[in-house]
């Protein structure tokens, strides 16, 4: 059981063992749980969970349950989730709140009121990085703790981040999105991605767990990270681009790439036995427009098909070590 | 601004114009757009190319993007210099980042295009 001031990562899944969202859920209390869901899949986790809630079968009748959209800023434990990621980070939160947060444990958090704001703190995230934290404010204040932080961490380096440098950073570390390197149009399960061990098959029993039983051994390709060049002058790496091997034979798939630096990291989708360090790979651009089209370049490609590399890269580590 | 003196296309290209040949790239609201550009297609010197056929790509980490000929013609020349530092687009889309180099085979064929005014007009719409 999940201790008060600890926090998961893991998955719901459906009947048939398929991912409906990748989760991190946050143990306030005894009887109470946060959950933070992809912003993406909101309205299928809400159905989910209702639909559950509704069939006695399905839940544990021992308890009453109450359900609150957190989202819903006219709650008094409403909440928006500001990430503040980095090394810095834990100097940055000392500067703000007078508390050294540093030595908290990664997927615990705690608790902090001001006068002004009342937060939880978790060190959580989705860069990769070693130290972070996630802040969750009551969205009336989330300005208000915004602005503190850019001003209070100005000399820190602090800067504001969109969704396209997080998803660069998350990629680098080799961590999953759902809908890319989990379920998906490859329907990757979490075994397949490299997070069975979010998956307690040990336990009595859970919603799907028959069916990902099953795929936990029956898989024949899994998400590798693979690492190409890069930089100027060379054509980005896109979704569903061909892996091939030496040979030229596509191997999988480009689930999500982001330039880094002079190389370019990826996340793809490919034969578990190609899936060994060092090994070399090659990348198929898939044509871009009718002219690529015209010049004979496919614009999808499968397993087996026999093609030329246009770029040469390797197998890495599946996830980096910052 | 939008230099005065050129031709534009609602797809964000330029064209300038002298006599029987024009010069062509992308507006610097196209390169805001795309972000830090890291890869430029060029065509083939020699190619025939329609007004609106594709006649190169630009990308940048966010996207692949077309790039449509505003005029008719033959590539004569080609901005090689892209290839390596495809951020001349990024730095000064209307000068040391342009494209290619047309012979028209229609010179009348910027009546189609709009002028300065007129692309300033459009960009306030968008």
């Amino acid at each position: 059981m999940l201790k008060p001031g600890k926090a998961q990562y893991s998955y719901i899944l459906n009947s048939i063992g398929n991912i409906i969202d990748d989760i991190i859920v946050y143990c306030i209390a005894d009887d109470n749980y946060m959950m933070v869901v992809n912003a993406a899949n909101e309205q299928k986790v809400k159905d989910w969970i209702a639909k559950v809630h509704s069939e006695p079968l399905l839940a544990d009748s021992k308890w009453q349950i109450v359900i609150k959209d957190l989202k819903d800023a006219s709650l008094p434990d409403a909440k928006v989730d500001i990430a503040l990621q980095g090394p810095a980070s834990a100097q940055c939160l000392k500067n703000i709140f007078g508390t050294d947060l540093g030595k908290l444990k990664s997927f615990t958090f705690t608790s902090i009121e001001t006068k002004d704001l009342n937060l939880i703190i978790s060190r959580t995230g989705y860069t990769g990085a070693k130290v972070g934290f996630e802040i969750f404010v009551h969205p009336s204040k989330a300005t208000l703790l915004w602005d503190t932080i850019l001003d209070k961490g100005k000399k820190l380096g602090v800067i504001p981040c969109g969704l396209g440098a997080r998803d660069s950073l998350r990629i680098e570390a080799g961590l999953p999105l759902y809908g890319h390197e989990l379920a998906g149009e490859f329907n990757i399960s979490p075994f397949q991605a490299g997070y069975g061990w979010a998956v307690k098959l040990q336990k009595e029993n859970f919603i799907g767990k028959e069916a990902i039983a099953k795929k936990a051994i029956d898989f024949q390709t899994e998400v590798a990270r693979l690492e190409f060049g890069g930089g100027k002058g060379i054509r980005p790496i896109r979704q569903l681009d061909g892996i091939l091997d030496s040979s030229g034979i596509c191997i999988g798939h480009v689930l999500s790439c982001a330039g880094v630096g002079d190389r370019q990291i990826m996340l793809a989708l490919i034969e578990k036995q190609y899936d060994i360090i060092d090994s070399p790979v090659g990348i198929y651009y898939l044509a871009r427009n009718q002219n690529h089209i015209q010049q004979g370049r496919q614009e999808k490609v499968k397993i087996g098909d026999s093609l030329t590399a246009d770029l040469a890269g390797k197998v890495v580590e599946r996830f980096e070590k910052f | 601004m939008v230099p005065q003196n050129l031709y534009y296309t609602k797809d964000h290209e330029w064209a300038q114009v002298n006599g029987d040949t024009a010069i062509i790239g992308i507006t610097d609201y196209a390169q805001q757009s795309l972000g830090e550009i890291t890869f430029v297609e060029l065509p083939a010197v020699k190619k025939q190319v329609k007004m609106h056929d594709v006649v190169a790509v630009v990308e940048s980490s966010k996207a692949a993007s077309d790039v449509y000929s505003p005029l008719a013609g033959t590539v004569l020349e080609v901005n090689s210099e892209l290839g390596a530092k495809p951020e001349l687009i990024n730095q000064d889309c209307y000068k040391t980042g342009w494209i290619c180099k047309l012979k028209l085979s229609n010179p009348a064929g910027m009546k189609n295009l709009l002028n300065s005014v007129q692309y300033e007009e459009y960009l306030k719409s968008l």
